[in-house]
């Protein structure tokens, strides 16, 4: 009774520093103003001072309303001066948005004969991002313990890796970027792996499942686009392309797949693993064949995970697309025929990662492991 | 023939040979996915509410996906009931959250792919943004249900007399095992479809402070985020609620793990019977 009380007493303390911990965020991030070198201002009066109907080539409807903005601007050398903009939004707010009292705002400040000019440049959006990365922490602390700080430093190592391979990629002016990402996906799956299963034979039979899956995916790509000739594949809807798109692209549906990829083949050699601890007169054959009913019942939700993340970020320029009198068809084309594409190649990644992981599990599973 | 069809039909055949009969259902359910997102977006433009449009595609994807993947009836009916229930909760996070982030509709990055387009539609893209944050986790919160359901039955089977502590101790040890799987899954998926703006911003030397603050950066790290807090709430969820099924089964002395049979369930229709003649 007396240990059941101080864990109780434990948890309790926890979540009371977790809570203050996210106090102690948020306030520090609504007052990180002069952390920045672009001017921040802080909204204290929004007065309309306009409403124009529009009606574009479309017959779309919307409004334009302008807006007066007072308030303070909270760092650099003009801090605590106040001024005012003036700001216009639509109804749709695809490129602005409204501003109330207490908003804070970036500012574009310009003098002229001595006096201070600002434009609204775009709001300041740390605190939402802060309070949303303070609450996945706080889930996960209080309801995985252990296992879910093992999963955050997984995501924050891959996250820094993922930053270095950028850096790369830009100082080589995007020549290599497939060779980069692809060794970096070694890598990527390499500490994951370490850190979700430790090191020893499972994680390395899981690493080279993983590899062989991605790679598989990939050259089965490269043969079908050749075969194809790449014939409804428009590169030319890609978005953000600074560099060459095919490798590029290449490059993302290998990166967007590894982490899926990955998870199969965990929970197959895992779950062969526990298998083959509690009967361990199985044979080969009958461990591949588990294997393959276990990858079997998760490749498909596995391979809508990663639909849905490709295919759901679409929807605002889908649906702009179409509201500009666009055929369906085109509105596909342009924008979600790549996002299916890099679903479609990621899903023969992790259907390919069945066999290889089950083979590899059937073949080099030891029983004292 | 187009790469997306020959790529398509490689799939098939793949899942057909890995999965028989289990891939063919799961292929048939990623393309009856992809009809209903996309009809959801056509629904959207015909201005139907965008928010009432995704809660009705996130039922029916949930449904699709669960039921066209499960072996068995409990744990596909815990699994559907535990992702509405995260689902729920999950809406009444992104909505406020996406109101406070403001990271509806482009940003500058696109200004390229926006020339020549008509940006007053008169749709409220802030809603867009919801229904995007909300229709961008279906698959993992379907995913991450039906691993924790399947498993609970897995071990109901294995230890029918388990109890209830002891499978909500089960389940949520369940939970620990997939979490750091399901994280990579949905960090690399996130991140590696955007590694072109990632670049970008490299390349075009953004700040620490421009990128905290970019619209496209920060919707696309709250999306990760709503993913990562559904799954970890889907793990509490489909355990509680599994709890509820056994103790209801055990109530009632049917068995504990799997499908019941038709004499189950005609004694069931009886007991009723008789309760309600008392």
């Amino acid at each position: 009774m007396k240990k059941r009380n101080a864990v109780h007493r434990l948890v309790w303390w926890q979540s009371l520093g977790l809570l203050l911990l996210g106090l102690l965020v948020i306030w520090g991030t609504a007052h990180d103003a002069r952390l920045y070198r672009e001017p921040v201002m802080k909204v204290q009066t929004a007065t309309t001072i306009g409403v124009r109907h529009e009606k574009d080539d479309f017959d779309n409807r919307d409004q334009q309303v302008t807006q007066r903005l007072t308030g303070v601007i909270l760092n650099g050398a003009d801090r605590g001066q106040t001024v005012t903009v003036s700001n216009t939004y639509s109804m749709s707010q695809a490129l602005d948005r409204d501003y109330r009292p207490g908003s804070q705002l970036f500012l574009t400040l310009h003098r002229q004969d001595g006096k201070l000019h600002a434009t609204v440049k775009d709001s300041k959006r740390d605190v939402s991002l802060a309070f949303l990365v303070w609450l996945t922490f706080v889930l996960l602390i209080l309801l995985m313990r252990f296992s879910g700080l093992m999963a955050f430093l997984s995501v924050v190592i891959n996250a820094l890796l993922f930053i270095a391979a950028i850096r790369l990629n830009g100082s080589t002016q995007g020549a290599g970027v497939l060779w980069i990402f692809g060794s970096l996906a070694v890598i990527f799956a390499g500490v994951a792996l370490w850190i979700v299963i430790g090191l020893n034979r499972q994680m390395l039979m899981t690493w080279v499942a993983t590899l062989g899956g991605t790679v598989l995916s990939v050259v089965v790509a490269l043969v079908v686009f050749k075969l194809t000739k790449e014939r409804g594949m428009y590169y030319e809807s890609m978005q953000y392309v600074t560099q060459l798109p095919r490798p590029l692209f290449l490059a993302e549906t290998m990166v967007g797949s590894l982490g899926a990829v990955m998870d199969e083949s965990t929970d197959i050699i895992s779950s062969l693993y526990g298998l083959k601890r509690e009967r361990p007169d199985l044979s080969a054959r009958q461990i591949f064949l588990s294997g393959r009913n276990i990858g079997k019942s998760i490749m498909g939700p596995l391979i809508n995970v990663l639909f849905f993340i490709f295919v759901a970020d679409t929807f605002a320029m889908a649906l702009l697309y179409l509201k500009n009198g666009n055929s369906w068809q085109y509105t596909y084309q342009m924008n979600m025929s790549l996002g299916v594409i890099q679903s479609l190649i990621s899903g023969i990644g992790i259907v390919l990662a069945v066999p290889i992981a089950s083979w590899l599990a059937s073949r080099f599973i030891k029983e004292r492991d | 023939m187009t790469t997306t069809m020959a790529l398509g039909i490689v799939l098939f055949v793949l899942m057909m040979l890995v999965g028989g009969r289990a891939g063919v259902r799961a292929f048939i359910g990623l393309l009856l996915n992809f009809g209903v997102l996309f009809f959801a977006i056509v629904l959207v433009a015909f201005h139907f509410p965008p928010l009432t449009v995704t809660l009705v595609t996130a039922v029916i994807v949930l449904a699709l996906t669960i039921f066209l993947s499960a072996d068995d009836d409990l744990s596909s009916t815990v699994a559907f009931l535990a992702s509405l229930a995260v689902l729920a909760i999950l809406v009444l996070l992104i909505i406020p959250v996406e109101q406070w982030a403001q990271v509806q509709g482009f940003g500058p990055e696109d200004s390229e792919d926006l020339e020549g387009m008509s940006l007053l539609i008169g749709i409220p893209f802030i809603k867009v943004a919801m229904a995007t944050a909300i229709l961008s986790t279906l698959g993992a919160i379907a995913e991450a249900a039906m691993a924790i359901s399947s498993g609970l039955n897995e071990i109901l089977e294995q230890h029918p007399k388990v109890s209830e502590q002891g499978l909500m101790r089960e389940g949520m040890a369940i939970g620990r095992q997939i979490m750091g799987t399901t994280f990579n899954t949905l960090f690399f998926g996130f991140f590696g479809g955007f590694l072109a703006l990632f670049v970008w911003f490299s390349s075009v030397h953004y700040t620490f402070g421009e990128i905290l603050n970019d619209k496209i950066f920060v919707a696309q790290v709250l999306m990760v985020l709503f993913a990562m807090v559904s799954v970890i709430l889907v793990v509490p969820a489909t355990t509680w609620i599994m709890a509820r099924f056994v103790r209801y089964r055990r109530r009632h002395d049917l068995p504990v793990s799997g499908d019941l049979t038709q004499a189950d369930h005609e004694r069931l229709q009886q007991e009723a019977l008789a309760n309600r003649k008392k």
